[in-house]
C-alpha cells in the first residue's frame, strides 16, 4: 500500500483504462497492474475532486491521488472520471422548483444534474445536512443524496423556499 | 411499480414475442445517467434491457450467465451478472428507491441460470399515494395529505367515549357561559338608559345589580364546576392515549425500532399525546365558546344599531389577515427558535459528558467557540422571532383599537344626534371588549388543529402498525428443543442478504457454537431463532412444527437469552433474577443465583438481594451483571438458550465462575452460543462455522481441527494474534 503521492508527480506513472470494456484497469510503471479498480472519493462533501482514492477488487486502497485532474494523463482522467460517473449515483441539485412541508414529511421537487427529481424527506433536522454555511446535503427517505454545494449560487426562488422550509 | 409478472409489454416490436417475461423492472436512471427509464426484462432465455422505446440496448442468453448480484453504489446499485467466460457485466444501475427490488430481481436471474425455480418475492410496492399522487414517506405506508381528517378526529373522539357524560356537560357548561357573559354589558345598558340618565326607578337599580349578582354567581360557579372538569377529563384521556401509544409500541416488531430512534419514538408517546388532548380538552372547548361568542355578540350589536354594527366590525378582515398571513411565517419563526434551542442543548449537553475528552486535549477555547456560535444562533433566531413578533402585535393592536375610535366617533355622533342611547352606546362598547379578544387567535386554529391532526396520526401509524403476531388465547405448546434451519434466507435490508440458505438441524439438549468472522451472520442467527425478526425465505422449525405456527409468548417464554451487556432493569437484585418467572419464590431466587454463581457476592452487599442495582444496573460490576443474568435465566428455566459472547468483557477469574455457572445452566438445553474466543466453544457438541452468510463447515470441535479447513484457520488466526500480544506485552 502506498501513501498519498506527495512529490511532483510522474503523469505517465499510472495509466487508468478500460479493458475489457466495463473494467477500469490501473498500471502503475511498467511492473504493477491492477484489473476491476474502483475509484472513490475519500471526502466527497468536503474536499471535492480531490483525494481520490483507487481501490483494488478486494475494497483495499492501492494508491490515493490528491488531485487527480492534475496527476493523470487526459485519458486515464476520463477514464477514472467515466467510472466516478457510473459509481456516484448522487446528484447536484441547481434549483428548487417547489418544497413544502406537511405532517413531519417534506416533499421536493428539484432541478438536478441528472433532470428532474421528485423526493420526500422525513425529519430534516437529520436528514438536511448543513456541510458548511453554503453546503447542504439532503437525504431522502430511500437513503438517495441530494447535494446543493452553493445555497447562495441557487436562484432568489429556491432560496426563499429553503429559507422558509428549513 | 411497473412489474407485469407475464408479458406485460405486448408492444408489436417486441423482438421474441413467444418469450414469457419473468420479471419486469422499470429503472429510474437512463443509460447517460439522468433520471430516465430504462427496462429490465428477464425471461426463461435471457435477460435483456430495454431503452425508452422498446429498443434493447443490452441482450445477454441466460445460458451463458454464471451469477448476478446487485452492486451497492453510493445513492443506488447496479446489477451485473458474472458469466461463464468470468467477465463481470453491469447491466442496469438504479437509485436506492428501487434497489431493494434489482436485487431480488439479480436472485432470480441467478436461480434460472442455476438452473432453479424461480423463487422471487417482487412484491408491488406503491412509492405514490393512489389518490393525490405525492410519493410516500415508505413505501406501501399512509399518504400523510390523505389521510381522511375526519376519520382521525372520530377515532380521537372515540378516547372521549368512556367519558361521555362529562364531555356533553362540559360542553353544556360552556354555552351557558358564554350566554352568561353577553348578560352583563345589557344590564348596564339597561342601567344606564332607564336608573342613570332619568335619575329616577333608584328599585330597578337594586333589581339589575341583584341580577348581576346572580349571574357572577352562577358563572363563577360554572366556572369552577367546568375547570374541575377540564382538568379531570385532560389527566384522564392524556393517561388513556399514553397507555394505548406504550402498548401499541411494545407489540410492534423490532424492524420499526431499527428504522427509528428511541428518542423519536418516546416522543409520540409524550409530545404527540399532548398535542392531542391538549387540542380535544382545551382546543375544543375554546373553539365552541369563542365561536358561540362571537356569534351571538355579533346578532346583539346588528341589533342595537346595524350602521353602528356595521362601522365598528370593519376593522375585522384586517385583524383576522393579519393573523392569517403572518401566522405561519410567524410559527415557522419559532420552531427555528425552537429547533435552535434543540441544537444548543445537544451541544450543551455533548461537551458537558466529554468534559474529560475537553480537558485532555486541552480544547476549552474550541468548545467554548462552538458553544458561543450555537448560543449566538440561539440569540439571533430570537431576537429575530420576538421582534417580528412584537410587529405583528402592534399592527394588530392598531386595528383592534381602531375599533374603539371607529366605535366613539360614529357612536358619539349617533347618540349626539339622538339616533341611539347612552345605554345602547355602553352595550356596544361592552360587546367591542369581549369581541376583539379571542379574534386575534383565531387565525391560530387552524395551525393548532393541524399539529393535533399530525400528533394524532403519528399516534395512529404507531397503532396501525403491523404488530408481532400474538395469539390471542393461551395455549401452551410445550417445546422440547429441537431446532431445524432449513435454507433460511434473511437481509435486515432486503436488498442485502446477510444470511444466503442456512441449513442444520440442532437436536434437542445440543449446544451448538456459532463460529466465524464478523459480519458472518452469527448474530443474525440468533436475531432468527428468538424471532426478533423472520426468515425472508426458507423455513425454521421448533420440533417439527414451522416457528410461525407456534404462539409467540409461548416460543419466547421458553427462549432465553444471555447477552454479552446483560440488560438489568432498575430494581432490586432479587427482582431482576424473577424477571422471567414473576413470584417466584425467594428459595427459588437462591436457588437460581447459587447456579448462577452470583450468591456469594450478592451476600457480600450490604442489602444481600434487597441491593438495588441502579439504572441498567449500573451500580454492578460487569461480571457481578452478566451472573445475575445466568442467574435469571435459570430461573426462567428455558428449553431454548441463547449465549451471546457472554463472557468476552471480564477478567480470567470471573470468567471462570461464569463458566462454571453456564455449564449449569446449558445442562439438557439446546444452546446457541457465539463466542469470539474460540477455546471457550471446545465442550460445545457441535460448531457451525458461518462465512458470509453461509455454512463453511459442520462438526465437532476435534473433526474440524483435524480437518484443516475454515475453522482450523480462524483458531491459528487467532493463536497466532494472542501470540503477537503476548510478546508485545511482555517485551
Amino acid at each position: 500500500m502506498m501513501a498519498i503521492a506527495e512529490e511532483a508527480p510522474k503523469t505517465t506513472s499510472y495509466r487508468l483504462f478500460h479493458f475489457p470494456k466495463d473494467r477500469l484497469r490501473l498500471t502503475i510503471g511498467e511492473d504493477r497492474s491492477y484489473v476491476t479498480v474502483k475509484p472513490t472519493w475519500s471526502a466527497p462533501l468536503s474536499h471535492p475532486n480531490q483525494y481520490l482514492a483507487l481501490m483494488n477488487g478486494k475494497g483495499e486502497e492501492i494508491i490515493t491521488l490528491k488531485d487527480p485532474k492534475r496527476e493523470l494523463t487526459a485519458a486515464s482522467y476520463e477514464a477514472v472520471a467515466e467510472e466516478i460517473a457510473k459509481r456516484y449515483l448522487t446528484s447536484l441539485v441547481q434549483n428548487i422548483v417547489s418544497a413544502k412541508g406537511e405532517f413531519g414529511a417534506t416533499y421536493w421537487h428539484v432541478d438536478t444534474d441528472r433532470g428532474e427529481r421528485d423526493f420526500v424527506t422525513q425529519s430534516l433536522q437529520e436528514n438536511a445536512q448543513w456541510l458548511s454555511e453554503r453546503h447542504l446535503l439532503l437525504i431522502d427517505v430511500d437513503g438517495n443524496r441530494f447535494e446543493i454545494s452553493d445555497v447562495t449560487a441557487l436562484d432568489a426562488r429556491s432560496r426563499l423556499i429553503l429559507e422558509t422550509i428549513l | 411499480m411497473d412489474i407485469s409478472p407475464k408479458g406485460g409489454s405486448g408492444s408489436a416490436s417486441d423482438p421474441k414475442p413467444l418469450d414469457d417475461v419473468l420479471i419486469r423492472l422499470v429503472a429510474d436512471f437512463a443509460e447517460d445517467g439522468s433520471f430516465g427509464h430504462r427496462t429490465l426484462e428477464v425471461t426463461s432465455e435471457s435477460v435483456r434491457v430495454l431503452e425508452q422505446g422498446d429498443a434493447p440496448s443490452f441482450v445477454i442468453p441466460i445460458s451463458e450467465i454464471k451469477s448476478a448480484r446487485n452492486e451497492p453504489l453510493v445513492g443506488g446499485g447496479r446489477l451485473e451478472v458474472l458469466t461463464k467466460n468470468g467477465e463481470l457485466l453491469p447491466v442496469i444501475s438504479y437509485s436506492l428507491t428501487l434497489s431493494a427490488k434489482f436485487s431480488e430481481a439479480a436472485r432470480g436471474v441467478e436461480q434460472l441460470a442455476k438452473g432453479e425455480p424461480l423463487l422471487i418475492n417482487l412484491k408491488e410496492e406503491r412509492l405514490r399515494c393512489a389518490n393525490c399522487n405525492r410519493l410516500l414517506p415508505e413505501k406501501d405506508g399512509v399518504c400523510p395529505a390523505c389521510v381522511n381528517r375526519g376519520k382521525t378526529m372520530m377515532r380521537i373522539a372515540r378516547f372521549m367515549t368512556p367519558y361521555r357524560s362529562k364531555a356533553i356537560l362540559l360542553a353544556l357548561m360552556s354555552l351557558v357561559t358564554t350566554l352568561l357573559n353577553l348578560c352583563p354589558p345589557l344590564i348596564q345598558g339597561k342601567l344606564i338608559d332607564t336608573v342613570l340618565k332619568n335619575h329616577t326607578e333608584l328599585d330597578i337599580l337594586w333589581k339589575l345589580m341583584a341580577c348581576w349578582l346572580g349571574v357572577l354567581v352562577i358563572n363563577s360557579v360554572l366556572q369552577i364546576l367546568s375547570g374541575r372538569y377540564i382538568a379531570f377529563l385532560a389527566g384522564h384521556i392524556a393517561a388513556d392515549l399514553r397507555s394505548a401509544v406504550y402498548r401499541a409500541i411494545e407489540f410492534l416488531q423490532l424492524t420499526f425500532f431499527d428504522k427509528k430512534q428511541v428518542g423519536a419514538i418516546a416522543s409520540r408517546v409524550t409530545q404527540d399525546t399532548d398535542r392531542v388532548w391538549g387540542f380535544l380538552v382545551e382546543g375544543v372547548p375554546y373553539l365552541l365558546l369563542n365561536g358561540l361568542m362571537l356569534v351571538g355578540i355579533t346578532v346583539l350589536l346588528f341589533a342595537t344599531n346595524t350602521m353602528l354594527a356595521a362601522c365598528i366590525l370593519s376593522p375585522i378582515p384586517f385583524v383576522l389577515g393579519i393573523g392569517a398571513f403572518f401566522w405561519r411565517p410567524m410559527s415557522q419563526m419559532f420552531h427555528r427558535v425552537g429547533q435552535k434551542w434543540a441544537r444548543f442543548h445537544m451541544h450543551l449537553n455533548e461537551s458537558l459528558t466529554g468534559i474529560r475528552v475537553v480537558k485532555a486535549f486541552a480544547k476549552e477555547d474550541l468548545e467554548y467557540s462552538k458553544f458561543r456560535g450555537r448560543n449566538n444562533e440561539l440569540r439571533d433566531a430570537g431576537v429575530a422571532a420576538d421582534g417580528r413578533w412584537y410587529t405583528i402585535f402592534g399592527a394588530m393592536t392598531f386595528f383592534t383599537s381602531l375599533g374603539t375610535l371607529i366605535n366613539w366617533t360614529v357612536g358619539g355622533y349617533l347618540v349626539y344626534s339622538q339616533k341611539m342611547t347612552l345605554g345602547e352606546f355602553w352595550k356596544v362598547s361592552a360587546f367591542l371588549g369581549l369581541l376583539y379578544g379571542p379574534l386575534q387567535w383565531f387565525a391560530a386554529v387552524n395551525q393548532w388543529f393541524s399539529r393535533a391532526m399530525a400528533g394524532a396520526e403519528r399516534i395512529f401509524e404507531v397503532m396501525d402498525t403491523e404488530s408481532e403476531h400474538y395469539a390471542p388465547d393461551q395455549e401452551r405448546v410445550k417445546i422440547v428443543g429441537e431446532v431445524e434451519f432449513n435454507n433460511v434466507r434473511f437481509g435486515y435490508d432486503k436488498s442485502n442478504p446477510v444470511l444466503k440458505g442456512i441449513t442444520f438441524t440442532a437436536k434437542p439438549g445440543e449446544m451448538i457454537g456459532l463460529v466465524g468472522k464478523s459480519g458472518a451472520g452469527k448474530s443474525t442467527t440468533i436475531n432468527l431463532i428468538c424471532r426478533f425478526y423472520e426468515p425472508d425465505a426458507g423455513t425454521l422449525r421448533i420440533d417439527g412444527i414451522d416457528y410461525r405456527d407456534i404462539p409467540l409468548q409461548d416460543m419466547r417464554g421458553q427462549i432465553g437469552i444471555v447477552l454479552q451487556e446483560p440488560f438489568l432493569f432498575n430494581g432490586t437484585i432479587a427482582e431482576n433474577i424473577a424477571y422471567g418467572k414473576p413470584g417466584a419464590s425467594f428459595d427459588e431466587i437462591v436457588v437460581a443465583a447459587k447456579a448462577g454463581n452470583a450468591h456469594n457476592f450478592v451476600l457480600s452487599k450490604p442489602d444481600g438481594y434487597d441491593t438495588m442495582v441502579g439504572e441498567r444496573g449500573s451500580k454492578l460490576s460487569g461480571g457481578e451483571r452478566q451472573r445475575i443474568s445466568i442467574a435469571r435465566a435459570i430461573l426462567h428455566n428455558p428449553r431454548i438458550l441463547i449465549l451471546d459472547e457472554a463472557t468476552s468483557s471480564v477478567d480470567v477469574e470471573t470468567e471462570k465462575q461464569i463458566q462454571e455457572a453456564i455449564g449449569r445452566l446449558i445442562e439438557g438445553r439446546t444452546t446457541f452460543a457465539i463466542a469470539h474466543r474460540l477455546s471457550t466453544l471446545r465442550n460445545a457438541s457441535r460448531l457451525v462455522v458461518l462465512d458470509k452468510g453461509e455454512i463453511a463447515e459442520i462438526g465437532t470441535h476435534a473433526e474440524l481441527m483435524e480437518k484443516q479447513g475454515v475453522f482450523y484457520k480462524l483458531v491459528e488466526a487467532q493463536s497466532a494474534i494472542n501470540e503477537i500480544i503476548g510478546v508485545g506485552a511482555g517485551s
